[in-house]
């Protein structure tokens, strides 16, 4: 059987991507699993992985099942599709890819399904900042699971809304959104106009030390 | 994912929109296709045409647009076009700390947003393993059910209209207006509610509300049974919906379908039972369900849910205990890490959450599952070989929400 690990009151599984179709199909059409209500499907940036989630229902489980599909690349994220399986699966799978980019193998109408045809960016990865998020957490970058303590001198400067190149907001380019990272802020060598950045070493926002 | 890419015309690039303005309203979008499901969808036949339905038709009731392929009158095929109301409320949530991911999640289901907003509460009070209290438990399933009754009154009048027939929403407005003024009174709001917090409710009941929910269940039951005698017995209306955008049990379970439409097909999945939340557990009601799985089942479903939920706002109000409406809580919440899923039954069906928190005061990842979403795939397999007329009578029968299937 599958190593399920009770964690709160979820059953949940952690398996390789590869291996998603075969338990899926074990899952829904084996007798006594009988897993047949596809509650949920989602795409998961925990900042080092990709993640795609499925929960599931059966009426002989006291509880949601939840499957996690580890360990999928963040540059180039793959996972076969389970559209084969449950055909209401596409729309959350373009969902999953319009948003982080995962690609699902298999999947007969994969495109973007909210962001326009030919948006670039992938709006949900932690890689991708709002202006709030990055004057909020400065210099925090891709917000990771662990929470790794960072010297203080590997910080890069905080990031203020609106002001050029300064760091990772989003820059409007010819009506079209682009993600500037910070390292590419920090190549830039033009200087922060708007406002003046606070200094990195005092906290200065309430979430920015916690998260 | 970021590098420069050669200039593409968009339908958001503003010298597009000058130059050509004529081409915003192609059907044909203005890229190669990218699958072949694209590809196969964009190419005519021979006698085959595009129409574009939406994106501000009144009857896709939001912001949808449906690109059909017709042949006569007949549909082909379809694609819908979602993305009109996308706000990115995932992203926002994240970015917030989980109190404004309640008013975020609040416009998602903007009919019953008592249901879409109880989603961070639910998957906070999940993650922190927060007992609330009692009372406010049972508040929130009297508010709850009081949301679906007005959001199903109005469905019912949707379909309806959206058949031609404009007296029922005008019956269907009296009890949702009555219900509305009615939250208002307990919430402060009249639609976007906001009234759920993690650890309780924001507010006891009052008197204004107390005295307007008994004026009007003393006649509620006689005005749904009123209603349905309206378009039960009408003839235009049945033959309308009977055998249309049928679809059985099997299919609607591997469509992930949820609330009323899979109940119509005969599978008695309803989150308040199936995996039972708050106080539902402690009261009587029945899971309706129908066999035949067409318009005219999910409508009589409805007009039975209703029924339950009197039944159920019955009880909540016998068994309403004494006692505070919020759990006492630091002011400045941080949520231990962890992963949670939570669902509901809302009156379009199974809503869930998929929150993951990493102990900050904001969620790491809140992803929002609309049961609508999911329910409006199936208009892609209910209509072909229909009249376009009929897409109105299958798409309201499903009773999707724009504001949470664009999220």
């Amino acid at each position: 059987m599958l190593p399920a690990e009770a964690r709160g009151d979820t059953i949940e599984t952690i398996i390789r991507p590869g291996s998603v179709p075969a338990v899926m199909r074990m899952l829904r059409d084996e007798q006594d699993l009988r897993y047949e209500v596809l509650a949920d499907v989602c795409g998961v940036d925990t900042g080092q992985t990709m993640q795609v989630v499925y929960h599931l229902w059966s009426p002989l489980a006291s509880d949601w099942l939840r499957v996690i599909a580890d360990g999928l690349s963040r540059d180039d994220p793959r996972v076969p599709s389970i559209t084969f399986l449950w055909p209401g699966a596409e729309w959350a799978e373009r969902e999953a890819y319009d948003m982080f980019g995962i690609t699902f193998e298999g999947h007969r109408d994969l495109r973007r399904i909210y962001m326009p045809p030919d948006y670039l960016a992938f709006p949900l990865r932690k890689d991708f900042f709002l202006a709030d998020d990055a004057s909020r957490a400065p210099g925090q970058g891709i917000r990771h699971m662990e929470l790794p303590e960072q010297p203080a001198e590997s910080r890069v400067r905080p990031v203020l809304r609106g002001s050029p190149g300064s760091g990772a907001v989003l820059a409007a380019d010819g009506g079209r959104l682009q993600v500037a990272t910070a390292a590419a802020a920090e190549a830039s060598p033009e200087p922060s106009r708007a406002l003046e950045p606070r200094e990195t070493g005092a906290s200065d926002s309430p979430g920015g030390s916690a998260s | 994912m970021t590098e420069q890419q050669t200039r593409i015309p968009s339908l958001d690039d503003p010298e597009v929109l000058v130059q050509t303005p004529a081409t915003i309203y192609d059907t044909v979008p203005p890229l190669a296709p990218r699958t072949e499901r694209e590809a196969e969808f964009y190419t005519l036949a021979d006698g085959e045409m595009f129409v574009n339905l939406g994106p501000q038709h009144p009857s896709t009731h939001g912001v949808l647009r449906v690109v059909l392929k017709i042949d006569g009158e007949r549909i082909v095929d379809l694609d819908p076009v979602l993305g009109y109301l996308h706000r990115g409320v995932e992203k926002i949530c994240e970015n917030g700390d989980w109190h404004h991911a309640i008013s975020n999640c609040d416009p998602l289901e903007y009919v019953a947003s008592l249901h879409s907003e109880a989603l961070p509460v639910l998957a906070a009070e999940k993650l922190l393993d927060l007992e609330v209290p009692r009372r406010a438990e049972y508040i929130r399933v009297l508010a709850w059910e009081l949301n679906r009754i007005s959001s199903h009154a109005l469905f019912i009048g949707w379909l309806a209209l959206d058949l031609g027939g404009l007296t029922p929403i005008l019956y269907g407005f009296i009890e949702r207006d009555e219900i509305v003024e009615m939250l208002a009174a307990l919430t402060g709001q009249k639609l976007l509610f906001n009234y759920l917090r993690i650890g309780g409710v924001n507010g006891d009941l009052n008197h204004d509300f107390l005295s307007r929910l008994g004026d009007w269940m003393s006649r509620a039951g006689k005005h749904i049974d009123e209603q349905a005698t309206l378009m039960n017995e009408n003839e235009i209306f049945v033959n309308r919906t009977k055998g249309l955008g049928r679809i059985d049990r099997e299919t609607a379970l591997r469509l992930a379908m949820s609330g009323p439409p899979l109940r119509a097909t005969g599978v008695p999945y309803d989150v308040r039972r199936a995996h039972p939340y708050s106080v539902y557990p402690e009261l009587e009601f029945e899971v309706p369900t129908r066999n035949d799985g067409d318009s005219y089942a999910r409508y009589l479903l409805h007009i039975e849910e209703i029924k339950q939920s009197l039944r159920i706002i019955d009880q909540t109000l016998e068994q309403m205990p004494d006692g505070p409406v919020m759990a006492k809580l630091p002011r400045l919440l941080r949520i231990p890490p962890g992963r949670a899923f939570i669902a509901l039954e809302s009156p379009r069906g199974q809503y869930a959450a998929y929150a993951i928190s990493d102990g900050s005061d904001q969620p790491f990842r809140f992803r929002i599952h609309d049961p609508s979403f999911f329910n409006l795939q199936a208009v892609g397999l209910l209509t072909p070989g229909h009249l376009v007329a009929d897409i109105m009578a299958i798409m309201a029968s499903l009773d999707p929400i724009m504001g949470g299937i664009d999220k």
